[in-house]
């Protein structure tokens, strides 16, 4: 039974129930409700327990301000720490107070009201220290924490992020924010409006004024349906403006988009102007027992009365230092409700205040010094604010004003700079930084007549009063009721040393719940303003960061799940890859490669060994296609080429490659790859997959910032190429049977050359590299042949005994060869005389980039690491790639690294390189790995074995 | 997310850019240079609290490499140092 | 409920990209290319040739596919002057069309750029990103063409599946 709901009135559908449980308890609503209106209309006190001493709770606020009461969803969209206050109530809805087993009313955890005292102020950073914070974590953790998150994602739907763009976008639906984008979609520019509520009005929604003499929603009405006819202007309810970034974006959540399947979307928005209508939040009152179930924002209550029907109290007594609460009291006495008395701290009150509550008992100059009651509130202490004895008020609920904070979040975020209005007693924006402008109660414009014409409002009349300080008052007075931050807490961060309210925030963790202290933070710098005699104005705020409210990570990944969570590319030989049972995954630039071709029952080594036996013994063949390709074109491409890479490339003719290195200006090798002259102006240039991007980005901003005059020009055609690279001792024949009018004899194509011509048929481009040491052929074709080709190259090897090749064989056969891979044994530290290709650095060239820092490293004399080969003393023993190598394997500094190991089919053993100081000089000797729990000895060699002569590549 | 202006395209969001850096010294003869100021070209660049003069690359747009004036206290990005606010 | 939006992976096309000044591409290929396109990033057209004006001194081509030989042998990659440089880039790019009543609610989820037709008109084309990606975007008659790096193209299949779904 809803036994606070008022027979008629409020904003509510009566003729639609919806059921609900809280807590395992079954409950009834109505359409237009949320969550924290239905436990109101219910009668439910007791909603939540506190974060750190677990005492009873309940609604505080009406929206996100809300610092209490925090749910857990079930079901298919279940989420967590959501204020009850912001989720909307729908039929079947199941939600769970966070932070309490197992019921807010009856809490095991609430044993640590006992044990308060140990639990001070700075208690994580008293505790968190090593050596013994691990044995404390798992259970503060536990004790402390708030909802889980959900153990799956959303049964259905999805979420989206898209973006948009408006010439204004309004941060806020109420009456300002109407104003303003109305006049903006009225001139036809592109509004974007977003408000958080569920319905256009904001403050409106929730008190009972007029404008020109009708009720106020009637000229909401008007305007909403005047803005929604405008083809310019995107109205979104239930969609909170959340974060203001450079440049004028801004980040829109957008939950329950009018769309099946989309569960919330994260709007992008760029917008020439922003206009933040972002109103007013009201702070609370600070003295004893201030967070009992039934102490509530007046606010909140006139919300709850005038919106949802409910009355949360059958007695109430309002506490204020401003005339907003007067008109709450006018409310409530309307609706027939008992008003106890009204307690202002202010000293006078204006005549027109009064005037509404004619009839009620108002008590000037007297605050609340205390609460009585555990579990509601049963009594207040009224006091006088110069001190004295107090009389004790019987009530069940108390409504208190604390004054109005304009949500200044937004411009804060958009780095507007903030000012401490004395009259208003709080901070309002300043100077704007970016193209916004705030207007309405977010501008300081406290009452409705200043902000719209032939509005009706009470002045707003504060003194400030950010803590009730009178003698002898007793319990807990809590300025950030989620968190459990007190004003004594403060005092003793205080006395501690952290005077600096950022310091103060953070040591305490005042405002850091997901609420941000939306109601207290101003209290805060209040009640440090009081402590150190100083004004506001020089405690200054703590940063607003974003999120204004809690978002799903969901929404903000949008559509980036499962498969597309990251990017990736095929060529067209990965569904062949698939179909023939490769085992994929990324190998560099977002290339899904085929690692092995395991035969039923194969395990890893058995195939990589039956792979690199075909390409040692008889042929293999592998997808080259994801190597960078770029064409370079002009007159001055020797001499760029000359300049990027350590060798002379401009001496090359046309039909021949060279490999080559290319560095830093620093020295550091950038990358390795080979470069074709097609003809005199037009060149190949191929690179490392992993590096294509790299070298792009390394060119374009040499010819561009460095040679603007040199001429050559940069096409990328990694993809207008793909390869079958063909290897072994029999790739010859397999070409040969392929059919090719390219003359394939050792004289006509040697090694590092190549010839155009057709190969099955196909256009294609023959080149003779080899990164296996094997003679080799990379037969590069359009992919619109590819799928084909390779189909051809299985069939005509097939007689040859051909097999596909995976990057687990590459990586074995060029470890055997000693050839180098990026990320291996190229680390970053490595020059090429450490790699013992010294060869590779032209020594005629004057410059080119990286030459001079190279010179300038080695003339240092200092220890270099070198590249050697390593044979495990124990053939069979394999080291695993990365492991360190000390002197004598003690425990002492390393002195270089395994980078690979592998088990070398034509060796029978495993074999390995390393980076190892001094290495070259150092072949034969025995050098040591040091594993956490053994010592493998290793003997150095060259690193090379298979082939030393390099005889098989050039056959 | 900036707004950075590309001379071609105009106003881009500057995830279709990459950060190229400050805009320092202009890269000297390395035979010409001691060891000290080769060094010193290498390592020091600006990195001023304000304007500072600094290259992106449009990579996911045409491809220009362009020079901006950006502050770093404000992300405001001008014409000229001067313009700084 | 999907977004009432159709999506297609197009076939290859011809395409042919062009590098250097626009005057000796002209004196090059002659009338085989449309009139180049006056502003930046915009496009011509001339018997379903197009001509992209997508940076500085650079241009795409594009004719159906069955124009590949014969644009091949006019612009003569190969023996064009070496200020100027020309390259077949047919296979390098995928191709998807999005047309339908949502289009623009799909395009706004895959780009960041601004499409309003105030700004982005009947002839705009342009280098920009598409689900994370460098991708030309176009308009094309009802809707929008997206082309990406053509081995990311079974990405973005997937991606514009989920994006109407």
């Amino acid at each position: 039974m809803q036994r606070n709901r008022r027979a008629e009135g409020g904003r509510i559908d009566r003729s639609r129930p919806l059921r609900f449980t809280f807590n395992g308890k079954p409950y009834e609503g109505y359409q237009g409700d949320n969550l924290a209106s239905a436990l109101l209309a219910n009668g439910v006190r007791v909603t939540a327990r506190s974060f750190k001493y677990h005492r009873p709770r309940g609604i505080v606020g009406h929206g996100p301000e809300e610092p209490s009461t925090l749910v857990e969803l079930d079901g298919e969209d279940a989420s967590g720490n959501r204020p009850a206050t912001t989720v909307p109530l729908c039929d079947g809805l199941s939600a769970r107070s966070v932070n309490c087993w197992p019921s807010p009313g009856f809490d095991l955890g609430g044993v640590n009201q006992l044990f308060s005292g140990l639990l001070p102020v700075g208690f994580y950073y008293k505790t968190f220290k090593w050596p013994g914070w691990h044995l404390f974590e798992p259970a503060i953790r536990k004790a402390a924490g708030l909802a889980a998150a959900p153990a799956s994602p959303p049964a259905s739907g999805h979420f989206e992020a898209r973006h948009a763009h408006a010439d204004v976008l309004v941060a806020g639906a109420g009456p300002a924010g109407l104003q303003a984008a109305l006049k903006a979609g009225r001139a036809g520019k592109r509004v974007f409006l977003a408000d958080e509520g569920t319905e256009a009005g904001g403050s409106l929604l929730n008190r009972a004024l007029t404008i020109d003499g009708k009720p106020a929603m009637d000229w909401v009405s008007g305007t909403v349906a005047e803005l929604d006819a405008l083809e310019n202007v995107t109205r979104l309810q239930n969609a909170t403006v959340w974060a203001y970034r450079e440049h004028n974006l801004v980040m829109v959540n957008e939950c329950d988009p009018d769309r099946d399947g989309i569960l919330e979307r994260s709007w992008r928005v760029r917008a020439g102007e922003v206009v933040i209508a972002t109103g007013t939040t009201e702070r609370s009152m600070v003295f004893g027992n201030n967070d009992r179930p039934g102490v509530m924002l007046a606010s909140s209550v006139q919300a709850y009365l005038n919106r949802w029907g409910v009355v949360p109290g059958q007695r109430v007594v309002l506490f204020t230092n401003n005339n907003s609460a007067y008109a709450v009291a006018a409310d409530l006495a309307a609706a027939g409700v008992s008003v106890s008395a009204i307690l202002d701290s202010r000293r006078t009150v204006a005549p027109e205040a009064l005037d509404l509550v004619a009839g009620l008992t108002v008590h000037l100059a007297t605050v609340v010094s205390e609460v009585r009651g555990h579990k509601g509130v049963r009594a207040v202490k009224a006091a006088p604010a110069t001190g004295g004895a107090g009389t004790w008020i019987e009530c069940d609920l108390l409504a208190h004003s604390g004054g109005w904070n304009p949500n200044v979040h937004l411009w804060s975020q958009s780095r507007g700079a903030l000012r401490f209005d004395d009259d208003l007693a709080a901070f309002v924006p300043d100077q704007p930084v970016q193209a916004c402008r705030a207007v309405g109660a977010a501008a300081g414009d406290l009452s409705l007549d200043r902000i719209i014409e032939g509005g009706a409002d009470l002045a707003y009349g504060i003194e400030p009063l950010w803590r009730v300080d009178v003698p002898g008052q007793r319990g807990m007075a809590f300025l950030d009721i989620q968190n459990d931050v007190t004003v004594s807490d403060v005092h003793l961060a205080l006395r501690e040393g952290y005077s600096n309210v950022e310091h103060v925030k953070r040591y305490t963790t005042a405002g850091m719940g997901i609420d941000q202290g939306k109601t207290g933070n101003i209290n805060i710098i209040g009640t440090v303003a009081m402590q150190q005699g100083v004004p506001l104005q020089d405690v200054g705020t703590t940063t607003f960061r974003s999120p204004y409210t809690p978002v799903s990570f969901g929404a903000i990944g949008g559509l980036r799940e499962e498969t597309v969570l990251f990017p990736y590319r095929h060529t067209p030989v990965t569904r062949w890859n698939k179909d023939n049972g490769a085992v994929m995954y990324e190998a560099g630039a977002r290339w899904q490669r085929p690692g092995y071709f395991p035969k039923p029952g194969e395990g890893l080594q058995e195939a990589v060994n039956r792979e690199c036996r075909a390409v040692r013994e008889g042929v293999g063949v592998y997808d080259g296609s994801p190597l960078g390709t770029f064409e370079l074109k002009g007159r001055d491409v020797p001499k760029f080429l000359d300049f990027i890479y350590a060798n002379i490339m401009s001496s090359l003719h046309p039909g021949n490659g060279r490999y080559g290195l290319m560095l830093s200006d620093d020295g550091l090798i950038l990358d390795d790859g080979v470069v074709l002259r097609l003809d005199a102006h037009r060149w190949l240039l191929s690179t490392s997959t992993g590096h294509a991007d790299a070298v792009n980005q390394h060119m374009e901003k040499l010819l561009q910032t460095e040679f603007p005059d040199w001429q050559v020009m940069i096409t990328t055609v990694t993809s207008q190429w793909n390869n079958a690279t063909i290897c072994g001792p029999r790739s010859r024949d397999v070409i040969r049977a392929l059919g090719t009018d390219i003359d394939l004899s050792p004289e006509a194509l040697p090694f590092m050359s190549f010839c155009d011509g057709t190969v099955a048929g196909f256009p294609a481009r023959i080149v003779r590299v080899s990164f296996t040491g094997e003679l080799s052929y990379e037969v590069n074709v359009a992919p619109r042949h590819m799928a084909a080709m390779w189909d051809k190259v299985m069939e005509a090897g097939a007689p040859f005994g051909i097999l596909p090749v995976g990057s687990e064989s590459s990586h074995v056969l060029r470890v055997e060869k000693g050839f180098l891979s990026l990320g291996h044994e190229v680390d970053g530290t490595v020059d090429a005389y450490d790699l013992g290709m010294g060869w590779a650095m032209s020594k005629k060239k004057a410059d080119y980039t990286g030459k001079r820092s190279v010179m300038l490293r080695r003339a240092s004399g200092r220890v270099r690491r070198e590249l050697v080969g390593i044979l495990p003393v124990d053939p069979d023993r394999q080291i695993p790639e990365g492991a360190p190598l000390t002197p004598g394997g003690r425990k002492e500094a390393t002195e270089g690294l395994v980078t690979a190991c592998v088990w070398s089919v034509v060796n029978n053993r495993w074999v390995g390189l390393a980076l190892l100081e001094n290495g070259h000089s150092r072949h034969g000797e025995i050098a040591h790995v040091r594993m956490k729990d053994d010592v493998i000895p290793i003997t150095i060699t060259k690193p090379v074995f298979h082939d030393p002569e390099g005889k098989l590549m050039r056959s | 997310m900036l707004l950075i202006p590309c001379p071609y395209c105009g106003k881009r969001n500057e995830c279709e850019f990459i950060y190229g850096g400050p805009v320092g010294a202009k890269r000297p003869d390395p035979n010409a240079v001691n060891d000290a100021e080769w060094v010193e070209y290498l390592t020091v660049t600006p990195n001023p609290q304000g304007p500072v003069q600094e290259k992106w690359w449009h990579a996911r747009g045409c491809g220009e490499w362009l020079v901006i004036w950006r502050d770093t206290r404000t992300h405001d990005i001008m014409e000229a140092p001067d313009d700084a606010t | 409920m999907s977004y009432d939006v159709t999506t297609q992976r197009c076939g290859l096309a011809a395409l042919f990209d062009l590098k250097g000044s626009r005057e000796t591409i002209q004196n090059w290929a002659g009338d085989v290319l449309p009139p180049f396109p006056d502003g930046p990033n915009t496009r011509s057209e001339k018997n379903e040739t197009e001509l992209f004006h997508i940076g500085r001194d650079h241009w795409i081509v594009r004719s159906p596919l069955s124009q590949e030989d014969t644009l091949e042998s006019r612009l003569n990659p190969a023996d064009c002057p070496p200020d100027i440089s020309i390259v077949r880039i047919s296979d390098t790019l995928t191709f998807f069309r999005v047309t339908g009543r949502d289009t623009l609610d799909v395009m706004a989820v895959a780009c960041p750029l601004d499409l309003h037709d105030s700004v982005f008109g009947p002839d705009a084309v342009t280098h920009t990103e598409a689900f994370g990606l460098k991708a030309l975007v176009l308009r094309y008659a009802d809707g929008f063409e997206i082309a990406v790096e053509q081995s990311f193209g079974d990405m973005i299949e997937d991606y514009l599946i989920r994006a109407i779904s």
